[in-house]
């Protein structure tokens, strides 16, 4: 019988990762990457390996982690998306120029479109910038291929290499092929030799020229022996036209190729896109006329081809330099450099029925009940003309509410408050400021920033959106849980406020996220503190995340039509999936398909139209 | 096979494609999809795609889905260019004067594609005490009562069953059965 399983890419990735004999793995989770280690922590148990499995506070730690791993002869492994490689940029660079001895695989992944980011940056070029192996993925199955051969490039030019999923691949559900896993046995041997492990200026003479032969090599191997990955997918016909194409983009393409029927344009496919195998590239380029380039989102391959005369591509503005090449666009691309005429774009008929049915595209909200809605209404209420700086989470949705003024990355919510409050002095003026974060952004990237407000008695008032989880990328553990990854497995709890206090804060409380009222008190008490005292006071804002169902107060609701009085205070400020305006009636009323029945918006209402209907204890 | 299933973030419209992927698999059919997780999890507007057959691209194209599966009909009607010429839409619907649309009418009409509504949210509130998580698996009954999808109400079930938490396996079997009698 045939061992096959639909998994999610993530998934694949993460049985190959235990199949090729990885012992220890860590990772920060962030979209689209944060199935792949709990998915490691499952393969791990099923296949019954002692693979240690953890979560770092962020994705520095949690790269330095398997390096230094990696040094002791253990295959390791580190995951992250694509801007948790900026976070851990620093070891990653220096890593690159060690000669590592158990293999160590980097996955990150990326996000074209962007639909969970920041940015849309491309992590293959930080491969190039690190002068290290990359393997680009086309599908799941690749995906968890490339992990076999990455970790054995890995070990035997001893360098770091890296996979990168996209957002496409590690999303998609494919049936995929489970196997062994390769018994290493290999015990954990950290043999003394700085000029091996400590990363010395005097080191990186011998260390650069290595790194430089090492790329070279294998270069040479992606040239003549991963014909797996690289290859040509040739036409039936003399080819009017050749594709290169990387990633997903590969699968787009040749199932719009075998659509039309299509029997004159070739396909290289590249699976390795640094170090590129120029030769491979170089021959194909020179027995087509008109070569197209399709990779996301870069132009990396395109900008490895010493001569791009004949190619179609983001050099000469063919395809778009920015957004995710979906089917749509490629079909588009391809239509115009084939002559074709171009695919109908999205129907008039339809556009209309949408504007006729008044239908929009829904924004993400926070979740119904979700304690960080109550918190930035207590907040706003309070401070309505501070400066709301905030971090990356599901509280940036706090937009919706107007709380959410400035984001940069994580950790940023507390430096910018320090950086709008120098701006103000500078002027010799007083401006509330109240950042938010949430607890596992904190513990990421907040304390360094915490430090510095201290150190340099900035004042603002700090909230800390407790909910007790990593939330937005779907509810992970992190040390202010002290729960681990593995169910069962506990680690301990680092206190928060305690952290706080350490990190010199002398105001610091803790409220009720659904108390309004208290809530309100304590962020008046918290900025005349942080105003008189000129120093930072942190709110904690504690309540559990609606994903961890835990039992609450069952508070029906209903809006008293006869109250109402349609000013839309309750849609504006409070802004739940729950509470909507019809209008008709020029009413608010309870949709009872999204409403949990919290019962926060009874203390919303000015007028008080909102009331409870009934209680009782679930 | 080519399916777009659309929704809300929160409706929970993995699970259908779980559904379908396992009846798949049971054929010995090859399966490829595309998820949506993250922030648009959030309430937002979601879309998943799933192809049962000879594919590579996890990504449905505009005017190529057989069918699209729909928890929401604001939902259905934003993203109806999916549908190829003779398409079925199966949609969720809670304020059914949509579907006299003219504009929609005659872009169905035009192309032969075919409507199918059921009023899930009613029927979840009537018999199933307003839960409405389990409209993941009555749409796929109502997909199998419409005659559509190339999958039958019996293999839903068995795969239902399959992948169902234990203590749940009864509920959607019964929104199964819901959805399939709303359309049959």
């Amino acid at each position: 019988m045939s061992n096959k399983q639909i998994l999610l890419g993530n998934e694949a990735i993460a049985r190959g990762v235990v199949e090729a004999g990885c012992e220890v793995a860590a990772a920060y989770p962030g979209t689209p990457s944060s199935e792949i280690l709990p998915a490691i922590a499952k393969w791990a148990d099923d296949l019954g390996t002692r693979t240690v499995v953890e979560w770092g506070a962020n994705e520095k730690v949690a790269f330095e982690m398997a390096a230094a791993a990696s040094f002791t002869g253990k295959r390791s492994c580190a995951v992250m998306k694509q801007v948790g490689l900026n976070v851990a940029a620093d070891p990653f660079m220096s890593v690159a120029h060690f000669k590592l001895k158990g293999g160590f695989l980097l996955i990150v992944a990326d996000d074209p479109g962007p639909h969970s980011s920041q940015t849309e940056q491309d992590s293959r070029f930080f491969a190039m910038f690190a002068k290290i192996p990359c393997f680009d993925p086309a599908t799941a199955v690749e995906a968890k291929e490339m992990v076999f051969d990455a970790y054995d490039l890995s070990e035997r030019h001893n360098v770091i290499t890296m996979l990168r999923p996209g957002v496409r691949v590690d999303h998609c559900r494919q049936d995929v092929e489970l196997k062994d896993v390769i018994d290493l046995s290999r015990p954990a041997s950290f043999e003394k030799d700085p000029n091996r492990w400590v990363c010395l200026p005097a080191r990186v003479k011998v260390n650069h020229p290595q790194l430089n032969e090492k790329r070279e090599a294998i270069r040479e191997e992606f040239e003549t022996k991963f014909s797996k990955y690289n290859y040509e997918v040739p036409a039936r016909k003399k080819a009017r036209l050749g594709i290169i194409a990387a990633g997903v983009s590969f699968s787009i393409v040749t199932d719009i190729l075998r659509a039309w029927g299509a029997d004159d344009v070739s396909v290289l496919k590249i699976g390795t896109p640094h170090p590129l195998p120029i030769r491979m590239v170089e021959d194909f380029i020179s027995r087509h006329d008109n070569v197209v380039i399709l990779e996301e989102t870069y132009p990396v391959i395109e900008m490895q081809i010493p001569d791009r005369t004949k190619v179609k591509g983001r050099w000469n503005g063919w395809i778009p330099s920015a957004g995710e090449l979906l089917p749509e666009i490629i079909e588009e691309i391809l239509c115009k450099v084939l002559g074709k005429a171009a695919p109908e774009g999205a129907p008039d008929d339809l556009r209309k029925a949408a504007e006729e049915l008044n239908i929009t595209p829904r924004r993400p909200m926070l979740c119904p009940g979700c304690p960080h809605r109550a918190s930035f209404f207590s907040i706003r209420q309070t401070l309505p003309k501070a400066i709301y700086p905030s971090d990356i989470g599901c509280y940036t949705l706090g937009v919706n509410q107007g709380m959410v003024d400035a984001v940069l990355d994580m950790g940023a919510s507390i430096t910018q408050a320090s950086g709008l409050y120098m701006a103000y002095k500078a002027d010799g003026k007083e401006q509330p400021i109240v950042a938010s974060i949430g607890d596992s952004t904190f513990f990421h990237m907040g304390l360094p920033g915490l430090a510095s407000a201290v150190y340099n008695k900035h004042a603002f008032v700090l909230a800390i959106l407790d909910n007790s989880l990593t939330a937005m990328t779907g509810g992970q553990s992190h040390p202010g849980i002290g729960d681990k990854l593995r169910k069962g497995e506990t680690g301990r709890k680092v206190d928060l406020e305690g952290a706080v206090r350490g990190c010199g804060v002398n105001w610091v409380k803790t409220t009720a996220a659904y108390d309004i009222s208290t809530s309100r008190s304590l962020v008046k008490e918290a900025w005349e503190y942080a105003r008189t005292h000129e120093e930072p006071a942190v709110l904690i804002f504690r309540h559990p995340c609606m994903l961890l169902r835990q039992k609450q107060a069952v508070i029906p609701v209903t809006v008293d039509p006869e109250k109402c009085i349609g000013c839309k205070f309750c849609i504006n400020f409070f802004n739940c999936p729950g509470l909507v305006f019809d209008e008709k009636t020029k009413k608010a009323y309870i949709d009872e398909r999204f409403c949990v029945k919290c019962g926060v918006c009874i203390n919303v209402c000015p007028h008080g139209a909102i009331l409870a209907t009934e209680g009782e204890e679930a | 096979m080519q399916y777009v299933i659309v929704g809300i973030g929160g409706q929970g419209i993995l699970f259908s494609s779980r559904v379908l992927g396992h009846i798949a698999l049971s054929k010995g059919e090859r399966v490829i999809g595309s998820e949506v997780h993250g922030m648009a999890q959030r309430g937002g507007s979601v879309i998943s795609h799933f192809k049962v057959g000879d594919y590579n691209s996890p990504l449905v194209k505009a005017n190529e889905a057989d069918v699209l599966l729909a928890f929401d009909q604001n939902e259905a009607v934003r993203n109806m260019h999916f549908l190829k010429p003779g398409g079925h839409a199966v949609v969720n619907t809670h304020a059914p004067a949509f579907a006299e649309n003219p504009s929609l009418t005659k872009w169905m009409s035009e192309r032969e594609a075919r409507l199918h509504t059921v009023m899930g949210y009613d029927m979840l509130k009537k018999e199933m005490g307003g839960r409405f998580l389990f409209l993941n698996v009555l749409i796929l009954g109502a997909m199998c009562g419409a005659g559509v999808g190339g999958v039958t109400i019996e293999e839903v079930l068995e795969a239902v069953r399959a992948l169902a938490p234990a203590k749940f396996v009864e509920d959607n079997v019964k929104a199964v059965n819901l959805g399939y009698e709303g359309t049959k």
